[in-house]
């Protein structure tokens, strides 16, 4: 780039004093190349802004979603005693997780939140909830309960209706996919993964539905079939209701 | 778990919208842009401790460019591949009430051929200038701002926007696509 481009180009970023401006101005009257320099500036300026696109809804909420259970399973990382087989990480594990990701070269390959969650966990449990299933726990504790003022869908014939947009996450190596239904007053979190939904320590298997487990995380119900599509329901609701819930909602 | 993670959002949240247009510039070939932008909100998450404060749109665009080229490096890629849009993507801007507008279906027929040629238009462009028009012009990042993500001087931001916009408009003019002549 030449002067004469570069003093062009802060002609277009407005860089020039009101003197330089007028002159060229007054260039630009006569100098037909510089004149179509400026037209082709402004005509590139416009086509790209023609890619400018919104974000799509619900990328807020995964991101602030994904920061939440980073920040969950950093917290239980910090709580958690080192197992005798990490116990070079006792002390700093923030720093040296950092130290180690760097030294291996995996943090500059984009980590993904798989690797994030996985390392951040120091395994894949979170006390005696694992990873994935916490995340789906905190996810549908995050949900707001309907106003009393919300249309309330008659709990015996109403069909499920979906609220806000289904929300991508990876938490202990698992990819899930979570969607929010409302049934009546109720709402609940259906979780899909393509990988089964381990088992919390206190989870109860139930009978005859080979791999289902049920099991509570607070005051919330959880309901999980696994299978080649794994499922896992999770409302603040008794328990014993939760399998009548989950016949509701539109599971494989 | 607690303040700091709300106090990062806080912070980083208002700017969403700009990494977007970042991450879909950004993302390579066969790299979901929305992956981008939550993997380039935990990496500043993980560094928000230290952090020291500056133009936060800066500092994400900068995280949001490192693991684009990082990602693309390791699947040896090139990482300025521009994805063609879909359709529905290449819509006009929602309006701010969230309603659909009453655009002419030959409009947006229009205006989606027409982003899907600037799109590969501006993946012809060397690297540099790229990256400049993808951030002035595209996400609306000023000169300043694009020269602290990209660690340059401002004076080669403006030198690379006006190059890169002058070559993207001879390069539509050669696919007879026209934008904004005066």
């Amino acid at each position: 780039m030449d002067s004469h481009d570069r003093l062009l180009a802060a002609f277009l970023a407005g860089d020039l004093d009101p003197a330089e401006a007028r002159r060229c101005d007054e260039h630009l009257l006569e100098c037909e190349p510089c004149w179509r320099a400026v037209r082709e500036d402004r005509a590139g300026r416009q086509a790209a802004q023609v890619l400018r696109q919104p974000a799509p809804p619900g990328l807020a909420d995964r991101v602030a979603f994904a920061v939440e259970v980073a920040a969950t399973a950093r917290t239980a990382a910090q709580r958690q005693p080192c197992p005798p087989a990490r116990s070079r990480w006792r002390g700093r594990p923030g720093r040296r997780l950092h130290r180690r990701l760097a030294g291996a070269g995996m943090l500059a390959v984009g980590v993904a939140v798989t690797l994030t969650m996985t390392l951040l966990l120091g395994g894949h449990q979170t006390g005696s909830v694992p990873a994935a299933v916490a995340a789906v726990a905190r996810y549908a504790q995050a949900i707001p309960p309907p106003g009393r003022d919300q249309q309330s869908y008659p709990a015996g014939r109403g069909a499920p209706v979906e609220v806000g947009r289904p929300v991508t996450v990876t938490a202990g190596g698992q990819p899930i996919v979570l969607r929010t239904w409302r049934l009546g007053r109720t709402e609940a979190v259906v979780a899909v993964s393509d990988h089964p939904f381990p088992m919390p320590a206190d989870a109860q298997g139930v009978p005859g539905r080979g791999m289902a487990w049920t099991a509570q995380v607070g005051t919330l119900a959880l309901y999980c079939v696994n299978g080649s599509t794994s499922e896992l329901v999770a409302a603040p609701v008794p328990a014993a209701e939760l399998a009548a819930l989950a016949a509701r909602l539109p599971l494989a | 778990m607690g303040a700091d993670h709300r106090a990062f959002l806080d912070a980083t949240i208002p700017y969403l919208d700009v990494v977007w247009q970042v991450a879909r510039q950004a993302a390579g070939e066969g790299q979901d842009p929305e992956d981008l932008v939550q993997e380039t909100y935990l990496r500043a998450y993980a560094g928000f401790g230290s952090y020291r404060g500056g133009n936060p749109r800066a500092w994400l665009a900068a995280i949001c460019l490192n693991v684009a080229r990082s990602q693309a490096r390791r699947r040896r890629r090139r990482p300025w591949e521009v994805p063609s849009p879909a359709l529905p993507d290449v819509l006009p801007w929602s309006r701010a009430d969230g309603g659909q507008g009453t655009a002419d279906v030959a409009d947006v027929v229009i205006a989606g051929l027409a982003a899907e040629e600037v799109a590969r238009c501006l993946a012809l462009l060397p690297e540099p200038q790229r990256e400049c028009i993808m951030l002035v012009d595209v996400a609306g990042y000023t000169a300043r701002e694009a020269a602290e993500a990209l660690g340059c001087p401002r004076g080669t931001v403006l030198a690379r926007v006006h190059r890169g916009r002058r070559r993207l408009a001879q390069l539509l003019a050669e696919a007879g696509v026209s934008h904004g002549q005066p």
